[in-house]
């Protein structure tokens, strides 16, 4: 029989009432954990965003390095450079399969979209946004290339992505539907000189099970880890592309996130396939050294005017735009995390101010109910600081229960919760992230650290001490004499 | 050292009600010795309860002085009053105060929680106290669950609690029926019989001060009159109706075969 027994008896006296205030603190305490949670998976999201960011970028400068020597040839489609899919879009065979980049609102800087497509795992060291929105040219017209002095080997490729899920993205008051690409189907021109040859960049060289592709081989495809997770598949396995059944003959490890979902096969499979029969999307000219390069670009453009064309430098070139271009995005999303982090600061100001004015509203009540019972209490001798004790033990009780209940609501709730609270940041880090290769803000990423936990209990200790201070002083105040004769 | 438990001289309380001023005790002058029993008596607004809750050191004096237990309250700062009122203080009031949400014995431990530091001491001692009141089969029971009379029994177990100099009582039997009335009152006068236990009571009720051993009649802020009562009698084993001997537990005389707790009308006020 002590004071902490004589407050408990208090509490449980009042069932309903002890019930609403601890529901009620105990959601302003959820949500005052939940924000912080919030905060910090958007925090973290953002650094693996710009980890990923660098890294990609030097795996690719490292690539196109590689391939000074290579000269890509594709036909870009009007709108290639923002990588919106408009409605009046001519029929392309991938039209349904792209990805809708956004326009990311800092991208005025005559590079417009470039990055648009950049996420859709184009292959590496051929850079994403380059390719984007690229239109189907017919392989037949442009033999002529090959027959260039100073051209060592053309390949063709034809680029399809396949996606079936719709993601839905809001950002800056608009909406965009976007189509998670499952995989990417590289079709590629199988010759015995370039497969044989680790020069000629088409394939990717780290297998790690079974073999890579070879001349004429037709029906089997190479596969990327993330491929083979995706189609549950290894090798020998046969999977279903497009409702034709292939092989996988090998799986590599991808470089960079951009060939993560990039999966290889006979460019003839792909036609196929894809009813694309006798059409490419790139061709890769790769020349006798990297001296002749120019020769070989001025000849292309003097040929086929209509086709664009980019080599190692260029690519390069395009590259360091891209960066300033990510660092951009990169300073956007800080800067927006930052005032994300105000409105934060702001929003659990308003929640502890609402526990502290919930536990002070009820406490003041219930010393007011309790006038005679204090009373008698300092009548039969209890001190102002006992008296004080009683009270600020039984908000302290309330506050502690309250927060336990809390803690457990925000474990399940918290992705909620910051969901709501913290709109701004998840969206436009949503298609930072997704630009950036993949990396998404999930709210379900937000979870309650036990750090974080113990801080709110803590603060819901604090917060009902704080509540409590003045009911409790105002009980201490008051006069036995005049207690006795309040009924 | 005297003999004195409480020592009022020329004490004046003066309450403020808005500008007016009204003197609920004015020069008042009393003493009270050790053992004593005495019952306050008074019309409404006599200023009874104010003399009470001066004694009881919750309500201070405007002017004069009080000495409790040779003790000079009179300027004690409230800082220090709740111990006086602890160790030297019981409060028995007329609507028991007890707290609901505590069984007897815990209400009847609650004063002895800043005083005796053992658990387990406290919880003998409050279980001893309800025995002596009669209760003891009834100490886990709450409050609600007990008759008004023993309710107030507990309260005076309560007020027993730290063995204090003098056991205030306001109005005791206000809220009492007739039998209960008479079962608190001959508890009050064996505890005064038995322990020495001054109690200085406040009361309404002509048959509760006659049994009492002096019985002051307060006015307009001061004693007009004193008396004795049944009880000096029955202190001095002598029949008050034929001054024959009695002993201390009799309930009528052997001798003149009175009731010894008979209601006389011997005030009029």
């Amino acid at each position: 029989m002590g004071i902490i027994n004589r407050a408990i008896k208090n509490i449980s006296k009042r069932k309903i009432r002890a019930l609403l205030v601890i529901v009620a603190l105990s959601i302003s305490l959820s949500i005052m954990v939940s924000i912080p949670a919030g905060l910090m998976a958007n925090q973290k999201s953002t650094n693996s965003m710009a980890e990923n960011l660098s890294s990609t970028i030097t795996d690719t400068s490292e690539s196109i390095n590689q391939a000074l020597n290579q000269i890509d040839v594709y036909m870009s489609s009007r709108y290639a450079g923002f990588g919106f899919n408009y409605g009046d879009t001519p029929p392309s065979p991938q039209s349904g399969d792209r990805i809708i980049g956004g326009n990311n609102g800092n991208n005025n800087d005559g590079n417009p979209g470039r990055y648009g497509g950049f996420g859709e795992g184009n292959i590496p060291g051929q850079f994403g946004g380059i390719n984007d929105g690229a239109t189907p040219m017919n392989q037949s017209l442009y033999m002529d290339i090959a027959e260039i002095s100073g051209v060592a080997a053309t390949v063709a490729e034809l680029e399809v992505s396949q996606g079936s899920k719709n993601q839905t993205t809001s950002m800056m008051g608009q909406t965009f539907t976007t189509q998670i690409t499952d995989y990417t189907i590289i079709g590629v021109e199988l010759k015995s000189e370039f497969t044989s040859n680790s020069n000629y960049n088409s394939l990717p060289t780290n297998i790690v099970n079974g073999r890579n592709l070879q001349a004429d081989d037709t029906g089997v495809v190479l596969l990327s880890q993330n491929n083979s997770a995706f189609f549950e598949a290894g090798i020998g396995d046969i999977i279903t592309i497009l409702d034709h059944e292939f092989a996988i003959i090998g799986i590599y490890q991808p470089t960079t996130a951009l060939e993560e979902l990039v999966l290889y096969m006979n460019l003839s499979d792909a036609q196929h396939i894809t009813e694309n029969a006798g059409y490419i999307t790139t061709l890769k000219v790769y020349t006798t050294s990297s001296d002749s390069v120019d020769f070989v670009v001025a000849k292309i453009r003097e040929l086929h005017s209509e086709l664009t064309v980019t080599t190692g430098q260029q690519r390069l070139n395009q590259l360091e735009t891209l960066q300033s271009t990510y660092s951009d995005v990169l300073e956007n999303t800080q800067s927006s995390l930052a005032a994300t982090q105000a409105t934060a600061i702001q929003e659990i100001i308003v929640v502890v101010a609402a526990t502290s004015l919930i536990v002070l509203f009820v406490m003041l009540y219930t010393v007011r109910e309790r006038t005679k019972e204090i009373g008698t209490l300092k009548a039969i001798g209890f001190s102002n600081r006992a008296v004080m004790g009683q009270f600020l033990l039984e908000g302290l009780c309330l506050s502690t229960i309250a927060g336990i209940i809390g803690i457990v609501i925000a474990i399940f709730a918290a992705p909620t919760f910051s969901a709501l609270l913290l709109p701004s940041v998840s969206s436009t880090l949503g298609m930072n992230a997704m630009v950036a290769g993949g990396t998404r803000v999930s709210m379900a990423s937000v979870s309650i650290s036990v750090e974080l936990a113990l801080f709110a209990f803590g603060a819901s200790m604090l917060l009902g001490v704080v509540g409590t201070l003045y009911p409790a002083w105002r009980a201490a105040k008051i006069r036995p004499a005049e207690a006795m004769r309040y009924e | 050292m005297n003999n004195n438990v409480l020592e009022i001289e020329n004490l004046s309380r003066t309450y403020m009600l808005g500008k007016q001023s009204i003197n609920a005790l004015i020069n008042l002058n009393m003493h009270v010795s050790k053992g004593e029993f005495i019952a306050i008596m008074g019309p409404s607004g006599s200023g009874k309860s104010t003399l009470l809750n001066v004694i009881g050191c919750i309500d201070k004096p405007t002017s004069g002085k009080i000495c409790l237990d040779d003790i000079d309250v009179t300027n004690t700062p409230e800082s220090k009053l709740y111990k006086i009122r602890r160790n030297k203080m019981g409060f028995v009031f007329q609507s028991f105060n007890l707290l609901s949400y505590l069984s007897a014995r815990e209400n009847v431990e609650l004063p002895m929680e800043g005083k005796i530091k053992d658990k387990t001491e406290r919880r003998k001692k409050a279980s001893e106290l309800l025995r002596l009141v009669g209760l003891l089969d009834r100490e886990n029971h709450r409050p609600q669950k007990l008759s008004q009379g023993e309710q107030q029994r507990v309260a005076i177990a309560r007020a027993l609690a730290n063995d204090p100099a003098i056991i205030l009582a306001d109005e005791p039997t206000g809220n009492l029926d007739s039998k209960n009335k008479q079962e608190i009152i001959k508890l009050l006068a064996n505890l005064n019989l038995t322990r020495g236990t001054t109690i200085i009571m406040v009361t309404h009720d002509i048959q509760v001060a006659n049994n009492t051993e002096r019985v002051l009649l307060l006015k307009d802020g001061n004693i007009i009159k004193e008396k004795e009562g049944l009880h000096l009698a029955k202190k001095q084993n002598m029949c008050p109706h034929c001054k024959g001997s009695i002993k201390i537990y009799d309930e009528t005389c052997p001798i003149c075969n009175k009731k010894l707790y008979e209601i006389e009308e011997f005030f009029t006020i």
